[in-house]
C-alpha cells in the first residue's frame, strides 16, 4: 500500500519511547520488536530524533527501513520540544525504487528525432540530428496525433494509443510526418514517464525515418490483363492498389482522429460526445477489415491465383487460431474445445491462408455465439480429404441461408456492423484454390458446422 | 600522471597557487566535485554555441571554444554562476529522477480511462502549465544534456558574450570592413532581439498570475512530484527574481532558511518536508553560510501577483 498522500504521525516522549503513532507507524515499530510505550525500534528513525533533539531544530530527512514484509521509504520530519518530539512521515512507500523509472533520455537517432509530450500528448520538445527531416513550425503544444499522422498497425491497432491507455512504453508506431508537400513515414517509439508520486506525466521517445518496407507501401508488380474481366476495374490490380491506398490514408486517420476524441486526450468532451467518437473508430476499423477484404478478393479473383502447396496439419492450425481468437471468446464467457497436441491431419495447403480462413470461421463462430456457450472444433481423415470442422451453439442457418451464405456480401440479413459479408465468400474461394472446398451443415437452433477439406498427406 | 603546460596567455603555476591559495583561505570549505566542474563547463560550452549562432550561424564554434579554453573563458563570475545554477539544478532534477515512483500497474485497455481523462480541464492555468513546461524542455540541448536557453540568460550577460564571440569573430575574419560591419549589425540585432524572448522566468510568472489564490496547492503538488522547476519559476515569480537566482538561493539555502525563502508561496509547513529531504540528499551541495540572499519584499499576500 502507497501512503504517499497523507501524512503519519507520532510522538516521542522524552526517554526516547513511542507514545503515540498513527497505525502504519506503530505496525512497523511493532514489526522491529518495539512496541508502544517502549523505545524506538527503527534504529535510523532514533538517531535522527536524537539529533533533532540534540540540534534544537526541526529537521527533515528520508527514512529508510526495513522488516521481515518490505523496505519502507519515506520522509519523516522531527519536531523536538521540550518533551520530546513529534514526527511527521509523508512519501510513505512500502518498497524500494532504487532502479531509475525515468526512462533515460533517448538516444538521437541518426537522421531522426527526439520527441517529449505531456501526459495529454501535446508535445513539450522535438529536436533533430544532423541529417533529420525538418522539423514541422508550430510543434510546441501541438498534440501528438496532429503532428504525427498515426498509422495503424496490420491489425488496424494504434500502438501509442494503446500504450497511453495502459501508460508503458510502446515501438513502431507508424507515423508521417512533416509540412505538406514533404512528408516523411517514421516510426516512433516512447517511454513512459511517472513522476514522484507515481502520477503520468507523458512520453519521452524517438522519431525515426521508416525503410521503404516498413512503410506500408509495396513495391509495383507486373500489370496482369484479365482477358474475361479486361476492362473492369476490380481485375486491374494497379487500380485496386490505387484504391486500397486511398481509402487505407483517409480511414487511418478517421480512426486515429476517433480514437484520439473518444479517449479525451485533447480534453474533456461529453460522455455521449466521446461514445460517438468510439463508435465512429469502430466503424472506421469495420471499413478498414473491408479494404482488407476486398484486397484479398481482388488478389483471388485474379486468373491465375495460385495457393502454396505447404505441408500442414489442420490440428496445429486450428489450435493456432484458437490462440489467437482465444482471449475474445473468453471475454463472452465461449469456451472452445480444440483439437488435442496428438490431433492431427496432415494436409496440403498454403499455410496462411488455411489460418486465415479458420480464423475466419472461428471468429463468426465467437460472434454468433450466445454467452457462455461452446464451441468445438475437430479434425479428422476421411479417404484422400484431410478436414477440420468449426461447430458452434448459435442459432443456425435454416437450408435456404446455407445456399447463399458463401455468396459476396451475404450476412444473411444481419445488419450490426460485425463483418463485411466477404468472409465466407473468401475462405471458400481459397480453399477451393487449394483443392479443398468449405461446407456447411446447420438447423435453426442447432449451430452451425463448417468443414473445410483439403488434399489429406500421407506421412511416412 | 597528467602534466599542465602552458597554454596561450595562461600560467598553469599561477592557477595552481591562486587554487592553493583559495583553499587556505577557507580550508573546511567544499570544492567543487568533478561532475560539478564538468556540468557547469558544458553548460558554458552550449550557451557558447547558442549564441555564436545568434550572430554566423556559419561560425566554427569549435575553433572558437578552443581559443577560449586556452586563452580563459570570458565572462566571469556572472558566467559561472548562470552555469552553476543550471548544473546544480540539472543534478537535483537527476537525483529525483533516481526515486520516482513505481508506476501504476494498469489493466490491459485499448483506451485511455475516460474519467481521468474527465477531470482534466483544458484551461488558462493547463496551458500557463504547458508553457512552463516547453520553457524548461528548451533548456535541453538536441542530445537532452543540459543547457541554458538564451532566453533564460541575463541580459548583460548575454550582451558581454555576444561581444566577446564577436571580438574573436573579428579576429578571423581579418581586417575586412565589410564583414566586420555586418558582425556589429548582427550584433545589435540579437541584443535587441533578446530582450523581447521569454524563458522561465516569464513563463512562470504568468502561471504564477493565473494560479492567485491557488498558487499554495500548486506549489505544494510541485514538491510532492518533486516537479523542481515549476516550484523554482513560482518562487521567482513571487520574489520577481530571475529564474537563476531563484534556483541557487533554493540549491544553497540551508535548510531552516527553506520556510522562509518559500514564504510567498505559503505552503503548509508540512508540504515542505520532500524538498528538505531531496536537498538533504543532494550529494556535494553548496550550502550559503547565511541562508539564500532573496532580497526584496514578497508581493502582496491578495493572490494577485
Amino acid at each position: 500500500m502507497v501512503i504517499a498522500d497523507r501524512i503519519i504521525r507520532g510522538r516521542i516522549d522524552r526517554s526516547g519511547a513511542l507514545v503515540s503513532a498513527d497505525a502504519p507507524l506503530a505496525r512497523l515499530q511493532q514489526r522491529a520488536g518495539g512496541g508502544l510505550g517502549k523505545p524506538l525500534a527503527l534504529p535510523q528513525l532514533a538517531r535522527l530524533v536524537a539529533l533533532a533533539q540534540r540540534l534544537h531544530r526541526d529537521i527533515s530527512r528520508p527514512l529508510y527501513a526495513a522488516d521481515d514484509h518490505s523496505d519502507i521509504h519515506a520522509v519523516v520530519r522531527i519536531v523536538p520540544d521540550a518533551d520530546g518530539a513529534s514526527l511527521e512521515i509523508s512519501d510513505w512507500r512500502p518498497r524500494p525504487v532504487v532502479p531509475p523509472q525515468m526512462p533515460v533520455l533517448p538516444e538521437m537517432p541518426a537522421h531522426g528525432w527526439t520527441w517529449e509530450c505531456d501526459q495529454q500528448l501535446r508535445m513539450v520538445a522535438l529536436r533533430a540530428a544532423t541529417g533529420a527531416p525538418p522539423l514541422p513550425a508550430d510543434w510546441e503544444g501541438r498534440s501528438l496525433s496532429e503532428l504525427f499522422e498515426l498509422q495503424p498497425d496490420p491489425d488496424g491497432r494504434f500502438p501509442v494509443l494503446r500504450a497511453l491507455a495502459r501508460q508503458s512504453r510502446f515501438d513502431r508506431q507508424r507515423v508521417e510526418a512533416g509540412e505538406a508537400g514533404v512528408r516523411v513515414a517514421m516510426l516512433l517509439s516512447g517511454d513512459a514517464m511517472f513522476d514522484a508520486i507515481g502520477n503520468f506525466t507523458g512520453f519521452r521517445g524517438s522519431a525515426t525515418p521508416a525503410d521503404p518496407g516498413e512503410a506500408g507501401d509495396p513495391a509495383p508488380e507486373a500489370v496482369l490483363v484479365d482477358p474475361a474481366f479486361g476492362s473492369l476495374p476490380l481485375s486491374d490490380p494497379q487500380f485496386g492498389r490505387r484504391i486500397d491506398g486511398a481509402l487505407r490514408g483517409p480511414l487511418s486517420r478517421i480512426i486515429a482522429t476517433a480514437e484520439t476524441i473518444s479517449g479525451q486526450f485533447d480534453g474533456p468532451i461529453r460522455a455521449d460526445y466521446a461514445r460517438y467518437a468510439g463508435d465512429i473508430a469502430h466503424a472506421g476499423r469495420h471499413l478498414l477489415g473491408l479494404v482488407d477484404d476486398l484486397a484479398d478478393l481482388q488478389n483471388i479473383e485474379r486468373p491465375g491465383f495460385k495457393a502454396a502447396a505447404d505441408e500442414i496439419d489442420l490440428g496445429d492450425l486450428a489450435r493456432r487460431a484458437v490462440g489467437l481468437l482465444g482471449m475474445k471468446a473468453e471475454e463472452k464467457g465461449i469456451r472452445i474445445d480444440a483439437p488435442r497436441t496428438d490431433d492431427k491431419a496432415p494436409a496440403t495447403g498454403e499455410f496462411r491462408r488455411v489460418l486465415q480462413v479458420l480464423l475466419n470461421l472461428l471468429g463468426n463462430a465467437i460472434r454468433y455465439s450466445p454467452d457462455n456457450s461452446q464451441i468445438w472444433i475437430r479434425v479428422d481423415r476421411d479417404g484422400d480429404r484431410a478436414m477440420v470442422t468449426v461447430a458452434d451453439q448459435g442459432q443456425g442457418i435454416d437450408a435456404d441461408q446455407q445456399a447463399v451464405v458463401f455468396e459476396k456480401f451475404e450476412r444473411l440479413g444481419r445488419t450490426d456492423s460485425g463483418g463485411s459479408g466477404l468472409g465466407l465468400y473468401i475462405a471458400r474461394r481459397l480453399a477451393r484454390a487449394m483443392d479443398g472446398d468449405l461446407t456447411v451443415d446447420s438447423a435453426p437452433g442447432q449451430g452451425a458446422r463448417f468443414t473445410m477439406s483439403l488434399p489429406a498427406r500421407d506421412v511416412g | 600522471m597528467t602534466e599542465s603546460v602552458p597554454s596561450t596567455g595562461i600560467d598553469p603555476l599561477s592557477v595552481r597557487l591562486h587554487e592553493l591559495a583559495g583553499h587556505f583561505a577557507a580550508p573546511t570549505a567544499g570544492r567543487l566535485t568533478e561532475e560539478q566542474r564538468a556540468l557547469s563547463l558544458a553548460i558554458a560550452r552550449r550557451l557558447v554555441a547558442d549564441v555564436a549562432a545568434r550572430i554566423d550561424p556559419a561560425m566554427d564554434t569549435g575553433d572558437l571554444w578552443s581559443a577560449w579554453l586556452n586563452a580563459g573563458i570570458p565572462g566571469g563570475v556572472a558566467l559561472a554562476k548562470a552555469c552553476f545554477a543550471r548544473a546544480e539544478e540539472h543534478r537535483w532534477r537527476e537525483q529525483s529522477a533516481q526515486r520516482v515512483a513505481p508506476p501504476p500497474i494498469l489493466a490491459d485497455g485499448d483506451e485511455a480511462p475516460g474519467e481521468s481523462a474527465a477531470t482534466l480541464s483544458i484551461s488558462a492555468t493547463d496551458r500557463a502549465q504547458l508553457a512552463l513546461r516547453i520553457a524548461d524542455r528548451r533548456r535541453f540541448d538536441a542530445a537532452g544534456h543540459p543547457a541554458l536557453a538564451v532566453a533564460d540568460v541575463d541580459h548583460d550577460l548575454y550582451r558581454d558574450l555576444l561581444r566577446d564571440i564577436a571580438a574573436w569573430r573579428l579576429d578571423t575574419i581579418g581586417g575586412d570592413p565589410v564583414r566586420a560591419a555586418a558582425l556589429g549589425d548582427r550584433v545589435r540585432a540579437a541584443t535587441d532581439d533578446h530582450k523581447g524572448e521569454s524563458g522561465m522566468a516569464d513563463a512562470g510568472a504568468a502561471y504564477a498570475k493565473i494560479l492567485g489564490k491557488d498558487m499554495p496547492r500548486a506549489a505544494a503538488e510541485a514538491i510532492a512530484r518533486h516537479d523542481w522547476p515549476t516550484l523554482i519559476a513560482l518562487a521567482a515569480a513571487a520574489w520577481g527574481r530571475a529564474y537563476a537566482d531563484m534556483a541557487l538561493a533554493l540549491l544553497s539555502a540551508q535548510t531552516a532558511a527553506l520556510p522562509s525563502l518559500l514564504a510567498p508561496l505559503r505552503i503548509d509547513r508540512a508540504a515542505l518536508a520532500p524538498l528538505e529531504a531531496s536537498l538533504a540528499m543532494l550529494p556535494a551541495r553548496a550550502v550559503a553560510a547565511d541562508g539564500a540572499e532573496v532580497g526584496g519584499e514578497p508581493p502582496s499576500r491578495d493572490g494577485q501577483w
